[in-house]
């Protein structure tokens, strides 16, 4: 196949060919960046919060109407535990102060040495009882679960968290990472708080995932601590895994279970880990949605492009081809000078393409914090494009080397 | 003639079908895809309280440990603590001036085998209502006497209102929340303005959606020692035990808003904001070596941050999208008027000038934009259900104004335009003399 002649047949009639290299450039440089942003968006709405078969389990939530005693907030605490292990179908329950993606609940700066001024981490900070790792079926990768002796007891009106405090914590594999970087966390001392004052407690164990309530995107997502610690909570919270496929009857059942322990009234909510875990992600979901739609009809809006503006050409050409038929070109001759074409002018316009989606991902991660975008996504946004060039072009190729040789002759 | 190129353009649509609905397509999803999400973004950055927006101040002081202090970073909360809210309560600086915090309670029924209700609203001072512009459907707000004397009253929203009472006028009554009396005073008209800059930290819905339910004294609520029930931040450890310890303490958790008279107060707010630190500092408190802050409401929005990143990358994105959509319209565009060049050869050599062709072809590219802008707007409004539907914190600001309304037209017409030039040109470019003699 002749490149040559195709080349100066481009430069002679230029327009028809730069429009398709301008779309063709312009479609990579938004596809590459757009599937990057939905890839990202995607795998942080999915990444596993540590809750093991997370449709299981949901979280009760009972608030009294009247502010309780520290003792009677504990009593009501325990008698509401055990009326939710008494439901048939609950496979565990037990107290928390959050959940994970819930979006509600604390956080502390943690540091590894009371003369440090800055904190080393925060965590998000959930303070349970033992039992909660097996409810959410976190998985213990080092060290020790709670033991009932770990608990301390915790009255908001008397005790100060730098004078009373647990003395042990389970931290996240991705928190013992930062903390004590190559060696195992265990036995290891961590301060709760900064300074002088700052609270000592000892890392008895090391889970491989506990997602924060914010679940941010990036690391940080993945910084909690389980912290034995006994309080009253303003909203008392339970876990609660039920055995497969009770959930939604147990969520039912539960709300009657923790309205009949009460003797006064009392406010309770029910709310699955799965509608958390929706209710964090619905902004990334319908985002992601949104850039997909954009993408397929970019695609779309591309490829008729293509179509329209080689169907032009071929239209031009009538009578070129006939003469070259006439002149012995076969078919498929004259299909490869079409099919040929079009792969330069795409090539063309991928590698334009290419320098336009740096640019374009270099300006949103200047304005918008977004990561760099990584090679491979230039790499499908090119493959995507060229076969989209040769798919579009195929149907106007084939209908110009169906030209008959005896256009040629006629109307000279 | 004008009128004339337009009818002539409405009829050629008709002309090669399959190509225009082609172009009307590709530009009116282009159209669609950028007003969606420009949509979006405008209605998140707009201002909500434009005639006044500029009197309306949010004082910030840094009360951080000295000892975690990088210099020139920014607060780590962007609350107050109790201790300056009061302050600012007690400085009777500008015309009105309120606290903000969350509180959250149960009302109880009459009949203890109903359910309890919920209510998750503010606790603010009276200023509040005129500072805002509240409107009132029943009653009023409390007076500036019940603020100090700790008056159990409360402002209900309207869909509170009619949830509890009906459609019943219910002022005058009393409501058992927070295990207290409460007599109600008024009760607010539909009120929701967006973004819900009072107070964008909040626990019932975030900056753009959700209804505060009621509205109790900020003095009663802290007399009755209610619990903030948004984000609190604490830096120091250090704090006394019990409610009244952590009214003492450094933890921020409370809004502050001042009104000015005028715009050009904001100077004397920001030197009684300096003098403020300055007194503090020989008490031993703000100890770190940063300025204090004021904002108006829409630098508080920008700080706050209520347009998300996402927001901005949809826009660029969409108006990427659009430009490619212009491309196409171009080739489409050249592909249809080149077929008609023997007709631009007869009207030249009658005379026509190169002026009139241009006039007339850009006339017809004009009237696919026009075609695009009405295809282009029933797809925005589509696509705008669509988001609001999926993304329920959206849906309050996938709402298309008239503005909106009257971008999606223009912007279909100067894209139809645009992507028009290039064509009408080359189509000014026949020579008559060459397509008469080929005819």
């Amino acid at each position: 196949m002749e490149i040559r002649p195709i080349i100066s047949q481009l430069l002679r009639s230029k327009t028809a060919a730069l429009l398709i290299a301008i779309q063709v450039a312009l479609s990579i440089a938004i596809l590459a960046n757009a599937l990057y942003i939905v890839n990202l968006r995607y795998s942080s709405s999915s990444r596993p919060s540590g809750i093991a078969n997370e449709n299981e389990v949901f979280t009760p939530t009972a608030r009294s109407v009247k502010r309780p005693t520290h003792n009677e907030a504990m009593a009501q605490q325990q008698r509401d535990v055990e009326a939710l292990r008494a439901l048939p179908g609950v496979v565990a329950a037990t107290w928390t102060s959050q959940m994970p993606m819930s979006r509600s609940g604390s956080t502390s700066s943690f540091s590894l040495d009371r003369k440090q001024t800055r904190q080393s981490i925060d965590l998000s900070t959930f303070f349970a009882p033992p039992g909660f790792i097996d409810t959410l079926g976190l998985r213990l990768i080092e060290g020790r679960d709670l033991t009932a002796e770990d608990m301390v007891e915790f009255d908001d009106e008397k005790d100060s968290p730098t004078k009373k405090f647990a003395k042990v914590a389970i931290i996240t594999k991705d928190a013992a990472d930062v903390l004590y970087p190559g060696t195992s966390a265990v036995g290891k001392t961590l301060y709760y708080g900064i300074g002088d004052d700052a609270w000592e407690m000892r890392v008895i164990g090391v889970v491989e995932r506990l997602q924060s309530v914010i679940a941010q995107t990036g690391p940080k997502a993945e910084y909690s601590a389980i912290i034995p610690l006994l309080i009253d909570l303003t909203y008392p919270k339970y876990a609660v895994r039920a055995a497969p496929g009770q959930r939604d009857r147990l969520m039912t059942d539960a709300e009657a279970a923790l309205r009949n322990a009460s003797l006064t009234p009392r406010l309770i909510f029910v709310r699955s880990s799965e509608e958390d875990r929706n209710n964090r992600y619905r902004n990334e979901r319908a985002l992601a949605w949104m850039l997909i739609a954009v993408s397929a009809l970019l695609l779309l809006v591309t490829a008729s492009g293509i179509v329209g503006m080689t169907t032009l050409r071929v239209a031009q050409r009538r009578k070129q081809i006939g003469v070259r038929r006439a002149l012995g070109a076969r078919r498929i001759d004259i299909l490869r000078y079409f099919i040929t074409e079009n792969i330069v002018i795409t090539t063309g316009g991928i590698f334009a393409g290419v320098v336009l989606a740096v640019l374009l991902n270099q300006v949103l991660v200047s304005q918008l914090e977004l990561p760099k975008l990584p090679i491979v996504y230039l790499a499908i946004g090119m493959g995507v494009l060229w076969l989209l060039g040769i798919a579009a072009v195929y149907g106007p190729a084939w209908r110009a080397a169906s030209i008959p040789p005896a256009t040629a002759t006629r109307s000279v | 003639m004008f009128r004339y190129y337009f009818l002539l353009g409405l009829r050629n649509l008709a002309r090669n079908p399959i190509l225009t609905l082609l172009m009307v397509l590709t530009l009116a999803v282009g159209v669609a895809a950028s007003i969606s999400t420009l949509t979006i973004l405008h209605v998140m950055s707009g201002n909500p309280i434009p005639h006044k927006s500029a009197r309306l101040l949010v004082p910030l002081v840094d009360n951080g440990p000295v000892k975690s202090y990088v210099p020139g970073s920014q607060p780590e909360d962007r609350q107050l603590s109790y201790r300056d809210a009061v302050n600012f309560q007690k400085s009777g600086l500008g015309e009105y001036r309120t606290a903000i915090y969350d509180v959250s309670g149960a009302i109880e029924s009459a009949r203890p085998d109903l359910p309890v209700e919920q209510l998750n609203g503010l606790a603010v001072d009276a200023d509040f209502f005129p500072m805002f512009e509240v409107p009132f459907l029943y009653g009023s707000a409390w007076s500036r006497a019940e603020d100090t004397s700790r008056a159990r009253v409360v402002v209900l929203s309207r869909n509170k209102s009619e949830k509890l009472f009906g459609k019943d006028n219910p002022v005058g009554r009393t409501l058992r929340i927070f295990g207290q009396d409460f007599r109600v005073v008024g009760v607010l008209d539909t009120w929701s303005p967006v973004p819900r800059y009072p107070r964008l930290i909040n626990s019932s819905g975030g900056g753009l959606s959700g209804e505060d339910q009621g509205y109790i004294p900020f003095h009663t609520a802290t007399d009755l020692e209610l619990p903030n029930n948004a984000s609190t931040s604490c830096q120091a450890d250090e704090r006394d035990p019990g409610y009244q310890g952590f009214l003492n303490s450094e933890c921020t958790w409370i809004q502050f808003w001042f009104q000015t008279k005028s715009a050009a107060d904001r100077v004397a707010v920001a030197d009684y904001l300096r003098g403020y630190v300055a007194e503090q500092r020989k008490l031993g408190r703000l100890m770190r070596d940063a300025p204090p802050q004021l904002f108006d409401v829409m630098e508080w929005m920008r700080y706050m941050e209520v347009v998300s990143n996402d927001a901005h990358l949809a826009v660029w994105l969409s108006f990427g999208f659009l430009l490619l959509c212009l491309v196409n319209t171009t080739g489409l565009l050249l592909a249809k008027f080149s077929a008609r060049a023997p007709e631009v050869g007869v009207r030249r050599a009658l005379g026509a000038t190169r002026g009139a062709i241009f006039r007339q072809f850009l006339v017809e590219a004009g009237v696919v934009g026009l075609a695009g802008g009405v295809l282009g707007l029933v797809l925005s409004a589509a696509s705008l259900a669509l988001i609001a539907k999926q993304a329920r914190t959206l849906s309050v600001v996938a709402q298309m104004d008239w503005q909106m309304l009257a971008l999606t037209f223009v912007l279909a017409l100067v894209a139809s335009l645009l992507a028009g030039l290039l064509p009408t040109w080359r189509a000014c470019q026949v020579t008559p003399a060459l397509q008469l003699k080929s005819q």
